[in-house]
């Protein structure tokens, strides 16, 4: 006989246990977002000390300036923009440490999320596995947080494609949105191919319950709120059809901010760039199997300390393996099968299950892997294999894709085809819950959460002081007073007549000029970007701003005319070197002991 | 039982090596020599 739970429910003796599974329900919801969390404090440490992190592209500056995007190519578009915003309301300093640890918890609770399994287990595995890999640690070092934004993001984006919802998916992409065009590509690959692929749901006579079905089949016409309309039905091309072009329509609308500037802008692309920016071997196993283990980043100083041995490339791709192989046999729990493209989109009420997740517990081990494949199976896969492909025609074809950027260089984005692996790793990261899913052990489920952490050690501590923060000498904060406080209009210029810098008070880590965004006004300087070939040679890969070629060109009148030259073109204000003395007729505003501030007479 | 052990061995083994790989990266290095310093980065 049922209880009286009106009547007895606070005197009842397993009250306590209904609480306690609802804080241990709670508290395994949050777990993947609290492993990551804890992923980020150890793989940040000292990059959360006070100060800024600067590192390659990872420029963050006291008092960022509302910018608009430049002449150039809008790489940091919006992402800048959103990071000045960020900073009128909360420290700085603790703005890139909130956005660097967020890329961890987003990530992890992400991949999370996508397991098709209630157990926590699997998900922690996943969540340590996507928090914690060579792409994501390599990105890191080379400063693309940018980029890491769309990453982190991206299992919540394919969650919301099989979800259903416009608006969800654009809640999803905003991480993606925020980091700007490199992050909107690479979420766009995997978002795309999981639209065209996850299953639709299977028509059904009119009063049947939902309980899935086969996917693939023609779908009911469903009135506006969503009730299916009796006897009409649409083939299955047409709803997938729809449903790519909802999620290419969220996708452009996000992809604006940056879009437009692109569109507008006289930036062109340097096919050299695809010899340069080419996944490498990182390893001893190869370029490829660099690729297949998560690595491959062409910049040789991107690399994890101690990542090159032969134990971590061997250790690192036999995971990679089991991965792989997990996901391939990767399957919902039988006892609540999939229902394919069903969910909450389609208004799931208490006790339903959304299409990602099984609902209560997996059923034994001997039965898991016997259900359906979950909805993203395919999609994710044909991302992740898209995404190998560009990585390796870098590599195998770069006459190609060469030829593509010359054509139109609206195809420069491909040149760093590494990037756009992050579909894989998501792939394998679900790929290795599915393997623990397997295994009913609190043992093997603590070793499968530490793996990550295991196979490669030294991201741990910044990857071991990689990354750092420091805070910028006085005259720097001095120099952006001085020119931020002058209403007088006019461009800085930007030398020594370079992208980069290696700063001693910045432990010689090299950095993007942090000039480029310190400053109201327009800041000219050398985009042009120099890359160490292993023989000892440089490659060079030209400016995207059509309006270096000028500034170079008034640099190269020599100290007798430059001076006039550089006025000529609107530039107010030259940042040199301290030791600097090549601008006979400037007046030096500011001198510090590293740097020199010139002001040049407007043309008469 | 047995896949538990080998799992246990499988991290036992790992720990091993991340032991030694952070013994070696956490060991005084000779201070780098002062490179070309505005590179992007070297392939």
């Amino acid at each position: 006989m049922a209880p009286d739970a009106s009547a007895g429910i606070r005197s009842h003796p397993l009250e306590s246990v209904i609480m306690r599974s609802g804080w241990v329900e709670t508290a395994e919801r949050s777990a993947p977002a609290l492993l990551g969390l804890l992923l980020a404090l150890l793989a940040l440490g000292p990059a959360l000390g006070p100060g800024f992190v600067l590192r390659y592209d990872m420029v963050f500056v006291p008092d960022p300036p509302l910018a608009l995007p430049g002449e150039g190519f809008p790489r940091a578009v919006p992402s800048d923009l959103v990071v000045a915003l960020l900073s009128r309301i909360a420290p700085d300093q603790m703005v890139q440490k909130a956005v660097l640890i967020g890329i961890f918890v987003l990530a992890a609770s992400g991949a999370a999320a996508l397991v098709p399994s209630r157990r926590l287990g699997p998900r922690l595995a996943a969540a340590a596995f996507y928090a914690w890999n060579a792409y994501l640690a390599q990105r890191l070092l080379l400063g693309q947080w940018a980029l890491l934004l769309g990453v982190a993001g991206l299992p919540w984006a394919v969650r919301a494609v099989v979800l259903g919802g416009r608006l969800r998916l654009a809640v999803a992409l905003l991480p993606a949105a925020v980091g700007g065009f490199q992050a909107m590509l690479v979420s766009a690959l995997a978002v795309l191919a999981t639209a065209a692929t996850a299953p639709v749901p299977a028509a059904r006579p009119s009063g049947t319950p939902d309980t899935g079905g086969s996917p693939g089949r023609a779908v009911p016409i469903r009135a506006p709120r969503g009730r299916a309309v009796p006897g009409r039905t649409v083939p299955a091309w047409a709803v997938r059809a729809r449903r790519v072009v909802e999620a290419a329509l969220v996708l452009g609308v996000l992809s604006l901010p940056w879009l437009v500037p692109a569109l507008l802008s006289r930036a062109v692309t340097d096919p050299a760039g695809v010899e340069a920016f080419a996944a490498r071997a990182d390893g001893p196993l190869g370029t490829v199997g660099s690729l297949l283990s998560l690595g491959g980043i062409w910049n040789a100083n991107a690399v994890v300390p101690g990542q090159e041995s032969w134990w971590s490339a061997i250790v690192r791709l036999s995971l990679a393996a089991v991965a792989v192989w997990g996901f391939a046999r990767l399957r919902a729990p039988r006892a609540v099968p999939y229902r394919a493209g069903a969910g909450e989109a389609r208004g799931a009420g208490a006790g339903e299950v959304p299409p990602y997740r099984a609902g209560g517990e997996d059923v034994p081990s001997r039965r898991a892997g016997q259900g359906e494949a979950p909805p993203y199976r395919a999609g994710v896969a044909v991302a992740a294999g898209g995404g190998l492909a560009v990585a390796l025609a870098g590599v195998f074809a770069p006459g190609a894709l060469g030829g593509l950027i010359a054509w139109w260089p609206g195809f420069g984005p491909l040149r760093d085809g590494q990037l756009y692996l992050a579909p894989f790793v998501l792939l394998q990261a679900v790929g290795l819950a599915s393997v623990v899913a397997r295994w009913h052990s609190r043992a093997v489920v603590a070793v499968a959460a530490a793996v990550p952490v295991l196979v490669l050690p030294t991201f741990a501590l910044g990857a071991f002081g990689r990354l750092s923060a420091v805070d910028y000498p006085d005259e720097w904060r001095r120099v952006q007073a001085i020119v931020n406080a002058d209403p007088a209009p006019g461009a800085l210029l930007s030398l020594p007549w370079g992208a980069h810098r290696a700063f001693a008070w910045n432990g010689r880590r090299v950095v993007l000029d942090p000039a480029t965004k310190m400053f109201r006004r327009r800041v000219l300087w050398n985009d042009a970007l120099l890359v160490g070939l292993p023989g000892g040679g440089r490659l060079r890969v030209a400016s995207e701003d059509p309006a270096v070629a000028a500034a170079q060109a008034a640099l190269r009148a020599g100290p007798d005319g430059r001076t006039a030259a550089l006025a000529g073109l609107g530039v107010r204000y030259v940042l040199a070197q301290a030791g600097d003395n090549t601008f006979q007729d400037a007046v030096t505003v500011f001198q510090g002991p590293e740097i020199r501030l010139l002001r040049l007479d407007p043309p008469k | 039982m047995l896949r538990v052990i080998a799992a246990l061995a499988i991290g036992a083994i790992l720990a091993v090596g991340a032991s030694v790989a952070v013994v070696n990266v956490a060991s005084p290095a000779p201070e780098p020599p002062n490179r070309p310093l505005y590179n992007y980065g070297d392939r």
